[in-house]
């Protein structure tokens, strides 16, 4: 009864941390590993993990028992905040790209920076290719000539809620991608 | 995954655990369940006993409900107790060491042969003098509701004594629903969660005066809308001389039940069997502190001898 998905969510809802330990020491070590899967082992896993439980603790009641298990919960949500901790990171690289685009004196990225531009940026950027003309111009503008929508709108000469149902459908083509790069396992 | 997985950092769970207790502190329930006064709770498990009242056949009245009284005289030791209630708030000390069956036998009694509908308005209107007088007590500055009443060979503060009472009708509704072939009722969970916190505090002391042995340490964690978790602590050995003095660590027990399932065991309308808790630690400990906590009957008559 006691190791059932049912009643440790009961517990948790009830606030009884002995649950979250005891799911951490069920399920902490699969967690990690599908983080580490997809941001790679280290701290940016330590951090999807810390966010995934620190999620089931505040909300445990949007955990439903009825619906799948909690193993299936916890990797699900593992990887969807491994994918936005990816997306975060790819959003700060297209900062920084611009950055050392206009101070080209300044030293290079650090190997981390360079590993993810070189795995994951270039998979974006070659996603972003493939986008049609038109989206492809505000998305450039945008993430990586760091304009806002209202300067975007300008520079193009269209209307800036145009700029952002553009930028809506090529990031959803995006996330799209990366979903297809980042969730399939081998 | 066919990889092996990674290593989980050593460190890793103790920043998991602070973290999560951080963003939420351990022994809250989610989500919050609306807080209501205990003259609130009171009054609305009057009224929930009220509308199962009012809405029983008359055949019904004239079950068996507890002891020797039919529903009918159960409603009467209702107002009977209303009727000492008022008394205690008005400083009678005739009702502090009453007993809580005997005190209102002759309010049973009276009910043979009336009108039900005679008997429902009594009651109802019993209860209503009292959340009168309860309101009135609330308004003054100098009492409120801390103030230390005595009834029926308890002395407890004013606003304990409204969720006793609202434990009360609860569990009586509930024999009346059985009596009368109804579905058990279950409080509100603002209601309910007045009555776990109260019946957790109690535990403690239940455990010394059933001698179970001590120090120890419970765990509690009662499940579902109004439940929550407590970290309780006995020790019939306490004494305030040798506080200071090595004592051996409490051994540690944790029960996992359902708050409304707990709630019928504190009122011994359930066994420790039928309630079927899920423990951890030592389960002979456990078995000590269930069985204390059925001997606290919230439903009041024995809670009289242990308050």
């Amino acid at each position: 009864m006691g190791g059932t998905d049912a009643l440790l969510a009961a517990r948790l809802t009830a606030g009884d941390d002995h649950a979250l330990a005891e799911v951490f020491d069920r399920f902490g070590a699969a967690v990690y590993g599908a983080a580490a899967y997809v941001v790679g082992a280290g701290g940016g896993a330590q951090d999807v993990v810390q966010d995934v439980f620190v999620e089931l603790w505040s909300h445990p009641h949007r955990y439903d028992p009825d619906a799948g298990s909690l193993r299936g919960y916890l990797m699900l949500l593992a990887r969807h905040r491994a994918v936005d901790a990816i997306r975060s990171e790819l959003r700060r690289i297209a900062r920084q790209e611009r950055h050392y685009r206009l101070t080209i004196d300044e030293g290079p990225p650090s190997p981390g920076e360079q590993v993810l531009s070189a795995d994951l940026a270039s998979e974006v950027r070659a996603a972003i290719q493939r986008l049609p003309a038109a989206q492809r111009q505000v998305v450039e503008l945008a993430y990586f000539e760091g304009m806002t929508c209202r300067e975007a709108a300008s520079a193009v000469g269209i209307p800036e809620g145009t700029v952002k149902s553009r930028l809506r459908l090529a990031l959803a083509k995006l996330e799209a991608v990366l979903d297809r790069q980042l969730l399939e396992a081998p | 995954m066919t990889a092996a997985q990674p290593a989980v950092p050593p460190d890793l769970r103790a920043r998991v655990l602070d973290a999560s207790r951080r963003a939420r502190a351990a022994g809250e329930p989610v989500p919050e369940v609306p807080a209501i006064s205990p003259a609130e709770a009171f009054s609305r498990a009057a009224d929930a006993l009220y509308r199962t009242l009012s809405a029983l056949e008359s055949a019904a009245w004239s079950r068996p409900a507890i002891r020797d009284l039919d529903v009918q005289g159960l409603v009467g030791h209702l107002t009977g107790v209303e009727d000492d209630v008022r008394r205690c708030l008005a400083g009678d000390p005739a009702v502090s060491l009453a007993g809580h069956v005997e005190s209102t036998q002759a309010a049973a009694a009276r009910q043979a042969g009336r009108d039900p509908a005679q008997t429902l308005a009594e009651w109802r209107d019993a209860v209503s003098r009292t959340l009168a007088l309860v309101a009135a007590r609330g308004h003054d500055g100098l009492d409120g509701l801390d103030t230390c009443v005595a009834l029926h060979g308890m002395q407890l503060p004013l606003r304990a004594l409204l969720v006793v009472r609202a434990f009360e009708l609860w569990v009586h509704e509930n024999d009346i629903r059985l009596a009368a072939g109804l579905p058990l009722a279950v409080p509100g969970p603002s209601v309910l969660s007045l009555m776990t916190r109260l019946a957790a505090s109690l535990l403690p002391g239940a455990a010394v005066r059933a001698g179970v042995p001590g120090p120890g340490r419970l765990h509690l964690v009662l499940t579902g809308p109004g439940g929550g978790t407590w970290d309780l602590e006995w020790d019939p050995e306490w004494d305030p001389e040798t506080a200071s003095a090595a004592r051996p660590g409490p051994a540690e027990v944790s029960i996992v039940a359902d708050a409304v399932g707990f709630c019928r065991l504190v009122s011994d309308r359930m066994t420790p069997a039928e309630l079927a808790p899920y423990i951890t630690g030592d389960r002979d400990q456990a078995a000590g502190v269930l069985t204390a906590a059925a001997t606290l009957a919230l439903d009041l008559p024995e809670f009289a001898a242990a308050g």
